[in-house]
């Protein structure tokens, strides 16, 4: 690339380089279409520099040390001591390694990689700038573009980032010491996981959360067995309570929560009902509210690009802005910020750009959390298929009657599924338990391809594996399972 | 602006209607109330008018679609209109809400509904412009192959049968749908003889490849049907063949003549077939014959005229739909529900004939001709009166039986597409030349197939003139839920014994009518049934008493 007021041209420009943008890039490359893709930061983006790679390498790294000094019931006695610069070493070394990989994919496929932050000038136009002193800055003339940009942590007023004892999801995925006391700001996905990895490492853990109970959006009986797990391993929790500031305290800080009055008027929990402001000492805060689309950097409107009052980029089934030769996908581009659905649709976008009839269509979208057990779920919850109109009929199997279970020392949780009572097209399955994450994706195959409950239940199943309670669950729903009661 | 256009209910509360044939094509030019295509439902054939002036944009569906009310039908380009207002033209509530708004939603929670909703008319301008296809709105058992060869063939999968494991769509129900819809444009555009269109609207196969061959070039799906031709399988043609007892039991199983199964395979010289071979064989025959059936569905060897059969056919295959099917169904309906009874009789009606021949000339004064049927519509409306049940219906849900005190009658007429009921509403208070003039014109309207869904619907009683071709009798069908159907014959000079002032008989030539009554025995007893006959025909062979109903 030129360096310099020299306006050069490409088919597609790719801005971000997430598992969104990256894969975009790939597959516009593999269909032969001329692809530009400005990264200003790393490649792999949120996923592969802060988000899901490191945290499931700490989360790894910690069980393993967890496990190991609590496994006198196996006959194993041991106190495994954690270097965390080591543990930290070896999860940049993992992150090092996919992110070359990236990079080295997007050559391999032609994408012309360009360093920078972009800004659009007009809706064919972008200036990419590049960091550090003096490295100017180009302008590229694009046909179409594909808006990756991606999410960051949402802040609260009185918390910044910037703040040294206040940290961020990527921060607390890079620190170089074990707090000794910690309070999380939010009990979602990102806050539990990183409770449970720190509560692992030794760390004083207190979570507080606004609304009633962890997970929100999560059904009941998926959250109970992660709760109690949390409980065991001495986590506490705050439920209706906002944090309102810090203050410096000794050697370390003193964070004050409050209970917003309809937090707590809903709140369930009784500690939430009392109006007295929490006040909790501790080493750090970590803040894990949310996250929030990159819309705002990008000088959108320029280009004519709308994006919501939330600042997503709204989209139709092809991925299309409101601008037909630009696209988004991604977190960006809208719920649910998740890197495999970023991925699709970057690949419906370049197929889409190349003239393919590509759409998204995906019948159900797979989710996984990363606590202890781990969460898996898959289209439709009960109440959601009810809602959509559908008979249902639910099957579950509990992993304690799963020899494999029992035999990993992990037999919390259940795999249940919903199907349509009518034909029993599987709709939906929910799976809190040992690897949840990985026995999901049976699941999802099974209601994209329409299989139903009969197909599950009649496909022979390895034994003795944790998928078997994916069978049993089906023969469940069926009335014929053969290792819980039916109902 | 543009203007998305949904199929409208074109009939009273009909659910679907078939698209017989456009009547514009896109980028033409359309005036308010212009009819831009037919369509069929249950049993009419009605003309959509456009809604506005403006370009046709896009047409939405292949002509022999069903077309669900409600869905996107046309999109036009309205000149001179600003983008405020309702985009379509039966603004859902979301939509109305959205209207006015900029393309950008508020929050993604509303964003993901909306998308939820209506995937196709989502997200600005663009979706409209791209015309590409959108997912369907339904939840739709197919997998992810599939559902691209339906973006790929611009098929809706929501409008597929699927003809997998409990419904599920296949590859082969999307291809077979490309396929179909691009023969079934054809015949419509062909239609143009009333004896042409008789055999059936929409499916009739039929000629005129050449002139439309060239308008088809965007539905894929036409190379997909023409390389499907027939597999020909060479069958063996032997007296004897050895086989092992199972082979036999399989090649029973498969229906196959083991004689017929080719093999190169011999034992002691004499032929020999394996279970591969039947099971090859059957499968080869099976894919054959679904080959016929498809070419069959899809026009290709089909007589020139739709009606005829070409050189060397033995049978023909027509799609079984449309009016027939409904016809057909109906007749099940009734003759399964309710237990049909038919009192014959014959009636004296020379009196009737000579004051019909009377009023002939008056009636031609202002240009009516009068029939004997508003005559047997009073006759019957009166006799009605007497025995309301026989104007009644069950009411099967509630266990209710229905009494009406109105006295609209069906008129049976046949069509070039079958048989049509056309309804004379509140036949006991009109005049016979109100009656003979409605009755004309909705009979006319029945046989041009302009009669509009809600003429065809409300009667109480129902009245069939099988007299006009011939026959003594006939056991007619009851218009169900109608509890009595009367079927009148040819009016005939017969010789009856007439019985003087004095007594004396004598054998005089007279005008006689047969009639057959079939009646609901659910509802009606027999003796009912008789005393209405009689009720009737007292009327008939007095018209003089219709003056005093």
């Amino acid at each position: 690339m030129v360096v310099g007021d020299v306006t050069t041209g490409t088919d597609v420009l790719v801005i971000g380089a997430g598992p969104a943008g990256y894969v975009a890039a790939i597959r516009a490359g593999q269909l032969d279409l001329d692809v530009t893709l400005v990264e200003k930061d790393a490649y792999g983006g949120t996923c592969l520099n802060d988000g899901c790679i490191p945290s499931k390498a700490l989360i790894t790294a910690t069980d393993v040390a967890h496990e190991a000094g609590n496994a006198e019931e196996m006959g194993i006695h041991a106190d495994p001591a954690v270097d965390l610069a080591g543990m930290m070493g070896w999860k940049d070394d993992v992150v090092d390694q996919l992110t070359g990989g990236v990079e080295k994919l997007c050559k391999a496929n032609g994408v012309n990689l360009l360093e920078g932050t972009a800004t659009l000038s007009d809706e064919n136009t972008v200036r990419v700038s590049h960091s550090g002193e003096g490295q100017g800055s180009e302008t590229l003339e694009f046909e179409h573009a594909i808006v990756a940009t991606g999410s960051r942590p949402i802040e609260i007023p009185g918390f910044e980032y910037d703040d040294e004892p206040v940290i961020d999801s990527t921060q607390a995925l890079a620190l170089e010491s074990v707090p000794d006391s910690m309070v999380i700001v939010g009990a979602g996905y990102i806050g539990m996981e990183l409770a449970g990895v720190y509560a692992k490492l030794g760390t004083d853990v207190t979570v507080i959360e606004m609304l009633d109970s962890i997970l929100p959006g999560y059904d009941d009986d998926l959250k109970r067995p992660v709760k109690q797990r949390a409980n065991d391993l001495g986590i506490e929790f705050h439920f209706g309570y906002a944090a309102s500031e810090w203050e410096q305290q000794g050697d370390g800080i003193r964070v004050v929560a409050e209970a917003p009055d309809e937090a707590a008027a809903d709140g369930g929990q009784t500690e939430a009902v009392e109006d007295d402001p929490l006040e909790l000492d501790a080493e750090k805060v970590l803040v894990a509210v949310g996250r929030e689309p990159v819309s705002d950097t990008l000088e959108l409107e320029n280009a004519g690009v709308e994006t919501d009052d939330r600042g997503f980029i709204q989209t139709d089934s092809q991925a299309r802005s409101n601008v037909e030769h630009i696209f988004a996908v991604g977190d960006v581009a809208g719920e649910p910020m998740l890197a495999h659905k970023g991925s699709m649709e970057g690949q419906v976008a370049a197929e889409v750009i190349a003239g393919e009839p590509s759409a998204i269509d995906y019948q159900a979208m797979p989710a996984a959390v990363f606590t202890e057990p781990e969460i898996g779920t898959v289209g439709m919850s009960e109440s959601e298929a009810e809602e959509a109109g559908f008979e249902t009929v639910v099957g579950k199997f509990p992993f304690r009657a799963s020899g494999r279970a029992l035999t990993t020392g992990e037999s919390d949780g259940f795999v249940k599924i919903v199907a349509d009572d009518d034909q029993g097209y599987v709709l939906g399955a929910q799976i809190v338990g040992p690897e949840a994450s990985e026995l999901i994706a049976e699941l999802g195959l099974a209601i994209e391809l329409g299989a139903t409950l009969e197909d599950v239940a009649s496909t022979v199943h390895t034994h003795p594996t944790l998928s078997e309670a994916v069978m049993e669950a089906a023969e469940n729903a069926l009335g014929h399972a053969i290792h819980t009661l039916n109902r | 602006m543009v203007r998305e256009f949904k199929l409208p209910d074109v009939g009273e509360g009909v659910a679907e209607g078939e698209l017989v044939s456009w009547l514009v094509a896109e980028g033409d030019t359309v005036s308010e109330d212009q009819p831009v295509a037919e369509v069929e439902t249950d049993k009419a054939l009605v003309e959509v008018p456009s809604p506005v002036n403006g370009t046709v944009r896009e047409l939405h569906w292949e002509e022999g679609e069903m077309v669900p009310v409600g869905d996107l039908f046309v999109t036009y380009d309205v000149e001179g209109e600003e983008s405020e207002g309702p985009s379509t033209e039966e603004p859902t509530a979301s939509e109305d809400e959205r209207a006015g708004e900029p393309p950008g939603v508020d929050s993604p929670e509303e964003a993901q509904a909306s998308a939820d909703d209506e995937p196709a008319g989502d997200a600005g301008a663009t979706g409209a412009e791209t015309g590409e296809v959108e997912p369907p709105e339904d939840r739709v058992f197919a997998p992810p192959r599939v559902r691209r060869l339906a973006r790929e063939e611009g098929i809706d999968l929501s409008t597929l049968e699927g003809s997998g494991p409990g419904g599920r769509i296949t590859a082969a129900d999307v291809e077979a749908a490309a396929g179909g819809s691009d023969t079934s444009s054809e015949s419509a555009e062909t239609e143009t003889t009333p004896e042409e269109s008789a055999s059936d609207a929409g499916a009739d196969s039929s000629s005129g490849t050449a002139d439309t061959a060239a308008s088809d070039t965007e539905t894929a799906g036409a190379q997909t049907t023409q390389t499907t031709t027939p597999t020909q399988v060479e069958s063996a043609d032997r007296d004897r063949t050895l086989a092992a007892p199972a082979t036999r039991k399989l090649a029973e199983e498969e229906g196959v003549d083991i004689d017929a199964v080719p093999t190169d395979e011999e034992r002691d010289g004499e032929p020999y077939v394996t279970p591969e071979a039947v099971r090859e064989y059957a499968e080869a025959q099976q894919r054959a014959q679904e080959a016929d059936a498809e070419a069959v569905s899809a026009g290709e060897p089909v007589g020139a005229k739709g009606t005829e059969f070409a050189e060397g056919e033995r049978e023909r295959r027509e799609p079984f739909k449309g009016v027939r099917k409904t016809i057909a169904d109906a007749m099940v309906e009734s003759k399964y529900s309710a237990p049909h009874v038919t009192h014959h009789d014959e009636v004296d009606v020379t009196e009737l004939v000579e004051a019909r021949e009377r009023l002939k000339p008056r009636a031609e004064e202002q240009g009516i001709g009068l029939t004997y049927m508003p005559f047997i519509m009073k006759a019957v409306t009166a006799a009605l009166k007497e025995y309301p049940e026989m104007n009644a219906v069950i009411d099967e849900d509630n266990e209710e039986i229905v009494y009406r005190d109105y006295y609209n009658v069906g008129i049976a007429t046949a069509t070039d597409v079958g048989l049509m009921v056309p309804v004379l509403e509140d036949a006991d208070r009109k005049g016979l030349l109100q009656l003979s003039s409605e009755m004309n014109e909705l009979v006319t309207k029945a046989r041009e197939r302009s009669i509009s869904p809600g003429e065809l619907r409300g009667s109480t009683f129902t009245i069939t003139n099988v007299g006009g071709i011939g026959g003594e009798y006939a056991t007619p069908i009851l218009n169900y839920p109608e509890s009595g159907i009367l079927a009148v014959g040819e009016i005939k000079r017969k010789p009856r014994v007439v019985t003087d002032e004095n007594g004396e008989e004598s054998i005089e030539p007279r005008s006689v009518m047969t009639l057959s009554l079939s009646f609901d025995h659910r509802l009606i007893d027999g003796a009912v049934g008789a005393q209405f006959t009689n009720e009737l025909m007292e009327y008939l062979e007095n018209p003089e008493l219709l003056l005093l109903e």
